[in-house]
């Protein structure tokens, strides 16, 4: 798991690869805390490279949408494979956490 | 045709790596879908992580994992010595509805487990948990 931070159009753009589990949950934990104490108004995570997601992986993308809500900054994931939003769904994720089918999409929607 | 895959862990959030291993080396010779390999990863890691966060009070025990893949599914079993706990009916209901600010984190690791599957049988064996779970290998 590794995680790459960029910024597009004032979008703060975390994209993640790899696997995300139980091994390595406090990791990602640590590097999308940094992200969100960065970003200022919206945020991305970007799964287009991550192959597995447990619930390990699910809470810290829950913990990082419920801190993003508290600073009034937006968040959206995108580009997830047809596993990861499986498992998105059954979670009812896609309820709460905007998902879009690309990083363009995504910029387009917070931006608006 | 049939296949099988015996292996044990210690009770350790580490050995999951080698779970991992293990069910990609099987699932690629076996020719399992990304989807099931997927599905048999995450079944296997939030068992196996339930086990070492609330079997035991103290201690590395034992956790043993069979998989057998026939040409219509693939059989997960798990047994452990820990305290009795039934995957189908011990896991408290997770919380799917709530707004994002009351949204209550975590509790989804068993209800993943039990949509993702096709089949769940348990049974407590004397002092060990036997959880047996089916995934079809459909399209």
């Amino acid at each position: 798991m590794g995680i790459h931070i960029e910024w597009k159009d004032e979008v703060l753009i975390a994209k993640a690869d790899g696997r995300i589990d139980g091994t390595n949950a406090q990791e990602f934990q640590r590097e999308l805390e940094t992200a969100v104490d960065t970003s200022t108004h919206a945020m991305i995570l970007d799964l287009e490279h991550v192959s597995y997601i447990s619930s390990a992986g699910l809470r810290v993308i829950l913990l990082t949408a419920k801190s993003l809500l508290k600073k009034d900054a937006k968040f959206a994931v995108c580009s997830l494979s047809a596993q990861i939003r499986e498992v998105f769904e059954i979670s009812g994720f896609d309820k709460i956490i905007a998902v879009h089918a690309s990083q363009t999409e995504a910029i387009a929607a917070l931006k608006n | 045709m049939s296949a099988n895959l015996s292996l044990k862990v210690e009770t350790k959030i580490k050995e999951l790596e080698r779970i991992f291993a293990a069910v990609e080396d099987f699932g690629q010779k076996d020719d399992w879908s990304p989807d099931v390999i997927f599905r048999v990863n995450l079944v296997l890691e939030e068992l196996a992580i339930n086990i070492i966060h609330y079997g035991y009070d103290e201690g590395i025990h034992e956790i043993d994992i069979t998989l057998t893949s026939e040409s219509d599914a693939l059989t997960i079993e798990i047994k452990d010595d820990g305290r009795p706990f039934d995957p189908l009916n011990d896991a408290p209901a997770p919380d799917l509805t709530s707004a994002l600010e009351d949204r209550h984190v975590g509790g989804l690791g068993h209800y993943l487990v039990r949509t993702m599957v096709d089949e769940i049988r348990y049974r407590r064996e004397g002092d060990r948990n036997h959880s047996t779970l089916t995934v079809y290998r459909k399209q």
